[in-house]
Formats: C-alpha cells, sequence, structure tokens
C-alpha cells in the first residue's frame, strides 16, 4: 500500500466513526439521562430491547442498511450506498445501543440526591439534568469512548455500505479484510496495530483534556 | 404559635388546606396542614417523630413539590403560577436536605454552583464564598476537594453553599442529626446569628424538641402528616433551688421537677414525650412516690399516626407522653383514665442561662 492510500483510509476511519459516535452520542445521552430519571410502563421492555441491539451482529445491520439504500429499496434515490455517509449511518445504529446502555448505567449509578440538590439551588430543570450528567462525565466519556472503538472497529458495515471502494470509502478495517483476502497478513497486521495505536491515542488525548480541564 | 402573630399579608409564607400525597400506590402517606403562616424573620421549628412528614413539609416549603390542594402562597402570590414564579421562589427559599449531598469537585465548586446559576458577576463570587465558609468556619478550604470531608464538614458545606446564595427564607431538613452536640450548637448559634444579622427567615426540623424551644420563635408539631396542636405542656420554668446533688424548679408550689447537679438562676426544663413512662392508676407495678412522679388522667388520646400514640396527661401538671399504639391496651391506658407518670431526672433537658447540660442527639 502506497503511502497516501494508507493515510486515506485512516482519514475515512477517523470521520465515520468519529462522526458516528457524535451522532450517537447525541441521541444516547438524552436516551439515557430519560430513562434513568423516570420510571415509566414498558421501560423494562426498551431496556431489554437495548440490550438485544448491543448483541447485532454488524453484517445484519449492513445487511438492513443494504436493503434500505440499495437501487430498488426505499431510500435508494437518495444515491448513499457506497458512501462514507452510508458508514456513518450504519455505525450510528451499531453503537447507539451501546452508548445508551452504558449511559443509563452511569447515571444510574449518580447519587439520586444531585438532581433535588441542583433543584434546592435553584437549577432550572434543564440545569439540573446538565448537573447529574456532570456528575457521571468520566463514565459517561467511556460510553462515548466505548462507542467509538466500537465504529471504528467493525469490519460488516464499512464493507457492505462502503462497499470498499479505493481512496473513497476503504477504512481501515476494510483494507485489512483486503490485504488479508491477498495474502498480505504482514500488512494486515501493521494496519491492525495501527488502528489500536490510534485508538489508544485518542483514548490518552480525551481523558488527559478532562483530567486537565478538572485541576485547571 | 406560628400562624397567630404578625400580619397576615405579610407573612412569608401562608399555607390553608395545603394536601399533599406522594404519587403511587405504594405511598399511602399523606401530609395535611389546614393552616400555617411564616414570618418574615423568623425562626420556625417542625417537631415530629421520623415518618411525621416533617421532609415533605420542608420540601412544600422550597417548591420543590407542588401541593395536590389547598392553597400555598408565598410572598402573597402563588409560587406555582408559572415556571418562572417556580423557579424564582425556589431561588429565594433553599433547602438544604438532610444528608446533603456535595457534587464532586471542590469545595468552592459546590458553593459557586447556585451562584452561577443566579448569574452572579464573577468578580463577586469570591468574596460571597469567603464570607459563607468564614461563617461555618471553614475559612480557606475553598480548594480542597470535597471526597474528603468528615460528614460535619460536607454539613457546614452545604449550610455555607446555601448561606452564600443570601437567600430570604433558609430551610434545613434536621441540620444538626448525625453530626456531634459540639458542632450542633455551633450550627444552632450560625442559624440564630443569620437571622438576626440578615433578617432571614429560618425553618428547620427536627425530633429533638429541646432543640426546637432553644432555637425558635415558633414549632410546629407533626404527627402522621397532621399537624398536631402544640402545647408546651412538657416545658416548664420555674427558678431553680439546688441541695448540691440535685436541683429542681417548682412550677407550682410544691410539686416539682427534678434534675440532676447545681443549677441556679431561672431555668427552663423541658422533658421528651418519649422519656415519660405511663402506669394506670391501679397498676401494682406503678411507683407511688419517688422524684418526677406526677398522677392525672388522660385527657387527651391521639392515635393520628399509625404507630404512636400521643397522650395528654393533665393533673398537676399537664404533661404529653408518647407510646407505641400496641402497648396501650395493655397498659391500661385509655382516654379518661387516671394514671401515673413518671421520668427519671437525668431526662429533663435544662434549658437556662447556661449551655445546656446534654442533649437528646
Amino acid at each position: 500500500m502506497i503511502f497516501r492510500e494508507l493515510a486515506l483510509a485512516v482519514w475515512v476511519s477517523l470521520k465515520t466513526s468519529g462522526l458516528a459516535a457524535l451522532i450517537a452520542s447525541a441521541l444516547a445521552v438524552p436516551a439515557a439521562l430519560f430513562l434513568a430519571g423516570r420510571d415509566f410502563r414498558g421501560k423494562r421492555l426498551v431496556l431489554l430491547i437495548n440490550q438485544t441491539w448491543m448483541a447485532a451482529p454488524t453484517v445484519v445491520i449492513g445487511l438492513l442498511f443494504y436493503s434500505l439504500l440499495s437501487r430498488n429499496g426505499p431510500f435508494g434515490r437518495l444515491g448513499l450506498l457506497y458512501t462514507q455517509t452510508a458508514m456513518t449511518a450504519g455505525q450510528v445504529f451499531l453503537i447507539l445501543p451501546l452508548i445508551i446502555g452504558f449511559s443509563y448505567t452511569a447515571l444510574r449509578q449518580v447519587d439520586a440526591r444531585a438532581r433535588l440538590t441542583a433543584l434546592t439551588l435553584g437549577a432550572t430543570p434543564r440545569q439540573a439534568g446538565w448537573a447529574v450528567l456532570r456528575e457521571a462525565k468520566y463514565a459517561l466519556l467511556i460510553a462515548v469512548l466505548a462507542g467509538f472503538a466500537r465504529a471504528i472497529s467493525e469490519v460488516g458495515i464499512a464493507m457492505m455500505l462502503g462497499g470498499n471502494i479505493r481512496n473513497a470509502t476503504r477504512n481501515i478495517t476494510t483494507s485489512i479484510a483486503l490485504e488479508t483476502a491477498k495474502g498480505e497478513f504482514r500488512n494486515g497486521v501493521v494496519l491492525g496495530i495501527l488502528l489500536l495505536i490510534i485508538t489508544l491515542g485518542i483514548n490518552i488525548l480525551v481523558q488527559t483534556g478532562l483530567h486537565g480541564r478538572d485541576k485547571g | 404559635m406560628a400562624g397567630t402573630r404578625g400580619d397576615m399579608s405579610s407573612a412569608v409564607y401562608r399555607l390553608e388546606y395545603v394536601g399533599y400525597a406522594y404519587p403511587g400506590a405504594a405511598s399511602p402517606f399523606t401530609l395535611e396542614v389546614e393552616s400555617l403562616n411564616v414570618d418574615p424573620g423568623e425562626i420556625l421549628a417542625i417537631v415530629g417523630p421520623n415518618g411525621a412528614g416533617k421532609t415533605t413539609l420542608l420540601m412544600l416549603l422550597g417548591f420543590l413539590i407542588q401541593p395536590g390542594r389547598g392553597r400555598l402562597e408565598f410572598q402573597g402570590s402563588n409560587p406555582w403560577a408559572s415556571d418562572a414564579s417556580v423557579l424564582q421562589a425556589r431561588r429565594n427559599a433553599v433547602l438544604v436536605t438532610h444528608h446533603p449531598y456535595l457534587f464532586k469537585g471542590s469545595v468552592a465548586d459546590n458553593i459557586s454552583f447556585g451562584l452561577k446559576l443566579r448569574k452572579i458577576p464573577e468578580a463577586e463570587r469570591p468574596e460571597l464564598l469567603r464570607s459563607a465558609l468564614a461563617l461555618v468556619e471553614l475559612q480557606g478550604r475553598e480548594k480542597e476537594s470535597v471526597s474528603g470531608l468528615s460528614a460535619g464538614q460536607v454539613q457546614r458545606v452545604a449550610l455555607a453553599r446555601a448561606l452564600a446564595l443570601r437567600p430570604r427564607v433558609l430551610l434545613l431538613d434536621e441540620p444538626t442529626a448525625n453530626i456531634d452536640a459540639g458542632l450542633g450548637l455551633r450550627i444552632e448559634a450560625i442559624l440564630r446569628e443569620v437571622s438576626r444579622e440578615s433578617g432571614t427567615t429560618v425553618v428547620f426540623s427536627t425530633h429533638n424538641f429541646s432543640q426546637a424551644s432553644r432555637l425558635a420563635d415558633d414549632i410546629v408539631y407533626l404527627s402522621g402528616g397532621r399537624r398536631v396542636e402544640f402545647s408546651h405542656e412538657n416545658c416548664f420554668s420555674g427558678t431553680a433551688a439546688t441541695d448540691g446533688r440535685r436541683s429542681w424548679i417548682e412550677p407550682r408550689p410544691g410539686v416539682r421537677i427534678v434534675f440532676p447537679g447545681e443549677r441556679r438562676g431561672h431555668l427552663t426544663c423541658i422533658i421528651d414525650p418519649a422519656d415519660i413512662r405511663l402506669f394506670s392508676a391501679d397498676d401494682g407495678a406503678a411507683p407511688s412516690s419517688g422524684p418526677n412522679v406526677f398522677a392525672g388522667r388522660v385527657t387527651r388520646l391521639e392515635t393520628t399516626d399509625a404507630a404512636t400514640a400521643l397522650i395528654r396527661v393533665s393533673g398537676e401538671l399537664i404533661f404529653r407522653a408518647t407510646l407505641p399504639v400496641g402497648e396501650l391496651e395493655g397498659k391500661g391506658i385509655s382516654l379518661s383514665r387516671s394514671v401515673l407518670l413518671k421520668f427519671e431526672p437525668e431526662s429533663v433537658e435544662v434549658v437556662g442561662p447556661q449551655t445546656p447540660e446534654r442533649s437528646h442527639d
């Protein structure tokens, strides 16, 4: 693989999975806050469905989105199949339940008095919600990072919805699959190690930044 | 009594037939307050046993729960009229909860929380923070993490967090429970100072009868979610005499209330209703003589709380005692029955010019 091609694959991985993690977090954290703060009929069923969804294989999600986005599918005319947008959409669907589940657990572990205390000090309900989120910020960050890690390391969705198109939708994991299929195992291992280093670097950067801001 | 003095129109709180029931069938508890007025600058104590409804009443006064029925006015208007008005009311009446919670971070982070919500300019915050910490004797601890604080320090930081907001009303749920007696007295002194210096209205709950008598201008007694008419049956004043080993006052000529130690001067003696033992007059085990034995007749018997009966005994003096409902029959206690009551001299809380010698907490 030439360097430019490799750099582009890394960029596609970071872009699609980073965007997927951001979009999924924006949906999942409020949903988890809602679930953690309220008891309602059917809540257990919602949590059960979420847990089941977490275990959905990436190829199944890929297949589902493929059928929706293919030329004859209901969203075929949007022309999204084999694009980075399709990859991101599939990855959002993949990691959404994971971030909801982790965030829900994190928020349930926040002391129940936190919200009440914020209200007694004059917070609006929305500000009280933010106060609860702040109390769980490290655990929520882990949830988001876990979602990102799941997205960047999956191959089924990227392959089915991205199509592994050179210099367009090829990312690290589809490159590994391709190199392995070609018998270039060394390249595959190098790419795998690169993927782990990128994930480690992002984890260190985010966590250092958060701790640093706390101390400051 | 709260609600009987002052100009009604200037009352900070005015409650009429306020009722609250916790949602859900699992909690049958309801609070009913027929009438309550709290005047500006007043220190009001809400006294009652566990489960009496003290916390629920404070939550209502802090606008954290909305009355299910009745009328609750705050500074002459309905605080629940709109989201904006309830927020404004909540910002004027700050509640320090029982077992207060401190947000993760530093002492300063916690005290700044409410100041930021009120958009107090950043330049003014350090001074408010310092003065609040000085009030609770924690000056210089701004940067300390709350994770290492003791229970007493947590209580003081929570109090400072509320005081820094300079609220019109300070609500405190059992502010001295679970802390040592010395710190409890310091907190009492702070509340007195805040009320005196800044005219803050203070409403606090306690199950400590003597603390309520020491600190409050008015006392509301709750039992089983109902306001029970409070009278000073167990609160007696007089000039103390002593034989060196024991002292006594005579609320009526020849009728002594005896307590240990050597005390002089004008004193008030308070006997916790739970410390009074009751016997039917024809009970063979009833004490016939000794200090603090009194005869009387049961003139009121209330069982508003499913577990506890409140009993008024009228004789040479009037006492209020409590007894588990299940023991009424076995002890032969019923309305109009002649009874004897006894309490130990050590059970007498003495409040006077000196520091109280002991506390129930």
